[in-house]
């Protein structure tokens, strides 16, 4: 395990859609260069806590964020946060790989030509993250074709190299693997699992023995009262064995959920 | 027995309807054909690339030089292609990043009546607006730029919904991953969303622009119907549109068959913006 | 950094914005313009006298009544082999005509109107021997909007939920019934739909008129009278009548009223049919 030292703390966070308050009164402390790994049924807001990390949450209409969540001394959700040198902070990977329909190198040149890299550091930095993620050798040498071609599994890695390109401080996960196929799957689990100390990792996982795997802080998130809430955390082995909450300890272990 | 003689009269009927359409299409090219062979088969269809001038009422030395009217043609339609497009992705890009659900709806509304205006009027607002204002800086002001603007105005709609309909297409996961890196909003756009809409959006100018190189009504009536080479946009000009429908009126032999051949000549131009479409896949249904 | 990031995306906004005015304002520019110049000249007697003086004074009731009998002619015979073209390209199976023949229906949608007016003049006016009528006029017209026809036929059929289809089969239900019973009536406002757009076409149409129905301005006596539309008595008024712009401007706003109506109509039509669907599926 990494050494403990809080990076981001998040404080009494709700979220609404309109009049549906589908997260209230969370409490979470990520700790820098770790894997936190969130689970818990769907449906439970662990999507909505996410976005709400990098302020996705602004692109929905009627959704609205209350609360703080603290990152470098600064609150995230305040109106005055630069949104866009936040997200670059603050990376995302989605279920659904989401590469842009252009070439691999364009979708390493999009972002980081729009953050004010020159074109060498962009080759650089294209070059280093691609073999981060071990992807280099497969498309070395088909830069300039159509990322869209790529399996599911190399879009997805793509979609993780472009995220590191940018050198974030915090990556999120949500359910990363859950549309790729068991090999595909592995191997970007064990990339996730790579990151660790370099870049803080905060993943949604539905796959409870990857979240056994891979992290080490666990968020328990469950709907209580008819809106989501983080029902306990902890150390990821120590809530496998011994979860006091009723709710938590059943699911972690198989019961229920 | 008697049902399945009721399937077979259907199976007829069909069969003939469908015929029948197919039929119409080889027919139309057929009588044009036909019309005009008297310049294409004579081999006199040169005529309408060497001759220099278009005179065909001339008793002495009839000329049917097509050259300075295919010209305007594809002028006018490039003039309309540079007003229109760029104003039609705009406002598009309007409508699905920046206006609010109500003002969208209304935006679709004004669209589809400006779509829906019939192109008499358009030309006839044209003379009596559009026209009288460019006389004003540069007489005469029937001319190129007259009838480019009343065409952009006719082909934005087209382009505006179909751009519309590109952008709304695009996966809002694939938007989300471009905010998720900190792109700035013209930048998701610019970059991500106008790309993967690249397709959509010129089919959409293609059809736009199909319509605009056949368009007759709104041009014929602010374009000045000289048939000569502009030397600026504020001179008059004569597509072959215009020239036929002015011309067929009192045209006669030759000329007449010489108009036919023009109708052809459109015939060929439209379809390659339709095979520019089923290029773009944006005519399968 | 921050701050000119924020103003590009606010001037790229205001950008996008005034171009999508300039996608609404002329509508209203033409609207107020029509209003002014032509308003003056409406009143009831505007729809129930002669042409006047080439259209200066007078109304516009012999050009309503061949305006009519053309889109009737044109609808008349469109529809028919519309409908046709349209349920053999939903019933039959794919084969090499059946793409040859939406090719050419996407052909016939690209023709320019002027191409028709020169086909029609050349077919039924010579050919057939119809002259300039309004028969011609109408068939003309029909050959136009016959690919608006058939490719909203075709979607609305196939729009029809499956289980519509196969339980209809399964019930035993020869070809013919399950046309004529379950998927036409199922189609129906879709095909209304199609039929307002393609009347709307119709009644915009200028150019494949003038050499087929011609230019007569009295009341048409049969359909094989020559007879103005209202489209084209617009165009001889604004181009070739001096001072005509009065009247072409009231026939205008005439002209526009009924395709306000028509796309009301359509819009009318085209939310029944979202909200049948919807409760059958
Ligand atoms: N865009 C939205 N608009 C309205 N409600 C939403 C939206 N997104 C999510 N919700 C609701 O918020 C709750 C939490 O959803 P989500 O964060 O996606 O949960 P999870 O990822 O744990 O499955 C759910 O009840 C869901 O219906
Ligand atoms: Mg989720």
């Amino acid at each position: 395990m990494a050494e403990e030292s809080a990076l981001i703390e998040v404080k009494n966070l709700s979220i609404n859609y309109d009049d549906f308050a589908a997260l209230r009164d969370v409490h979470l402390t990520i700790q820098k260069g770790n894997i936190t790994a969130l689970v818990g049924p769907s449906g439970c807001g662990k999507s909505s806590f996410l976005q709400s990390l990098n302020r996705l949450t602004d692109l929905i209409p009627g959704c609205q964020t209350t609360g703080e969540m603290i990152l470098g001394g600064k609150n995230i959700l305040s109106p005055g946060c630069d949104v866009l040198s936040l997200r670059r902070k603050v990376g995302m990977v989605f279920q659904k790989p989401n590469p842009f329909p252009q070439s691999i190198r364009r979708n390493f040149e999009i972002p980081l030509r729009e953050h004010g890299f020159s074109k060498l550091e962009t080759t650089d930095r294209m070059e280093d993250s691609l073999k981060r993620v071990g992807l280099w050798n497969e498309v070395s040498n088909r830069l300039s074709r159509s990322a869209a071609n790529l399996s599911g599994g190399q879009q997805q890695r793509l979609c993780i190299a472009r995220a590191l390109a940018l050198d974030p401080e915090v990556i999120l996960f949500d359910e990363p693997c859950s549309a790729l196929d068991p090999h595909a799957s592995g191997v970007v689990e064990d990339l996730i699992s790579s990151l660790r100390g370099s870049v803080t990792v905060v993943i949604v996982t539905h796959n409870l023995a990857q979240a056994r795997r891979i992290a080490d802080h666990l968020a328990v998130f469950w709907v209580r009262g008819g809106s989501g809430t983080i029902v306990e955390t902890g150390a990821t082995d120590a809530l496998f064995t011994s979860a006091t909450d009723p709710d938590a300890k059943s699911y972690l272990t198989g019961i229920r959920g | 027995m008697s049902r399945l003689r009721s399937d077979r009269v259907l199976s007829f009927v069909l069969n003939a309807a469908a015929l029948l359409c197919g039929a119409l299409v080889l027919g139309i090219v057929l009588f044009l054909s036909i019309e005009a062979a008297p310049t294409i088969f004579s081999g006199k269809i040169s005529a309408f690339f060497t001759d220099e001038k278009w005179q065909p009422g001339s008793e002495r030395d009839p000329q049917f030089g097509i050259f300075s009217m295919l010209l305007a043609s594809v002028l006018i339609t490039l003039l309309a292609a540079i007003l229109a497009v760029p104003v039609g992705i705009c406002g598009a890009i309007f409508r699905v990043f920046y206006a609010p659900e109500s003002l969208a709806k209304w935006q679709d509304r004004f669209l589809e009546l400006l779509a829906g205006i019939p192109s008499v009027i358009f030309g006839f607002w044209g003379l009596s607006v559009i026209v009288p204002f460019i006389n004003r800086y540069h007489p005469p002001g029937q001319s190129l730029l007259a009838a480019g603007i009343v065409l952009a105005l006719m082909i934005l709609p087209t382009i505006a919904l179909t751009t519309k309909s590109a952008l709304t297409a695009i996966s809002p996961s694939l938007m989300a991953g471009a905010a998720a890196l900190g792109l700035s909003r013209p930048a998701q756009i610019l970059q991500v969303a106008i790309p993967t809409a690249r397709k959509g959006i010129a089919a959409g100018c293609a059809l736009g622009l199909g319509r605009a190189i056949g368009e007759t009504m709104a041009v014929v009536m602010v374009c000045g119907n000289i048939a000569q080479i502009p030397h600026s946009v504020f001179d008059p000009v004569r597509p072959v549109t215009s020239t036929i429908a002015l011309e067929m009126g009192y045209a006669t032999a030759e000329h007449k068959s010489y108009l036919y051949a023009a109708g052809l000549v459109l015939v060929l131009m439209t379809a390659l913006f339709l095979l520019v479409r089923i290029r773009k896949g944006a005519s399968q249904w | 950094m921050v701050r000119s990031k924020r103003n590009g995306d606010l001037y790229f906004g205001i950008i996008c914005g005034l171009a999508a005015l300039c996608g609404i304002g002329p509508l209203l520019w033409i609207v107020y313009d029509l209003v002014k110049l032509g308003a003056g000249r409406i009143s009831p007697g505007f729809f129930t006298d002669a042409v006047r003086e080439s259209g200066r004074a007078g109304g516009i009731a012999p050009v309503l009544h061949s305006t009519f009998l053309i889109v009737l002619c044109c609808l008349g015979a469109a529809i028919p082999p519309g409908l046709g073209v349209a349920f053999y390209l939903t019933e039959n199976g794919e084969n090499r005509f059946r793409k040859w023949l939406r090719a050419s229906v996407d052909l016939l949608a690209t023709i320019p109107s002027i191409v028709f007016g020169l086909f029609g003049m050349a077919f039924f006016c010579r050919f057939l021997g119809l002259g300039f009528s309004i028969l011609s006029g109408g068939l003309t017209l029909a050959c136009m909007i016959l690919p608006v026809l058939i490719r909203t036929t075709v979607a609305a059929v196939e729009a029809l939920p499956d289980h519509l289809r196969s339980s209809a089969t399964a019930l035993g239900l020869t070809k013919t019934t399950i046309l004529l019973r379950v998927l036409l009536p199922g189609a129906t406002p879709g095909i209304v739909i199609g039929i307002t757009i393609g009347t709307a076409r119709a009644l915009s149409e200028t150019a494949a008129l003038i050499f087929t129905s011609g230019y007569a301005t009295r009341t048409p006596d049969s359909l094989l009278d020559s007879g103005r539309s209202i489209s084209v008595h617009i165009y001889d008024l604004a181009m070739n009548i001096p001072n005509g712009a009065q009247g072409a401007s009231a026939s205008a706003l005439v002209l526009l009223i009924a395709l306000l109506l028509i796309n009301f109509l359509t819009n009318f039509f085209s939310e029944l049919w979202l909200k049948n669907l919807h409760s059958s599926k």
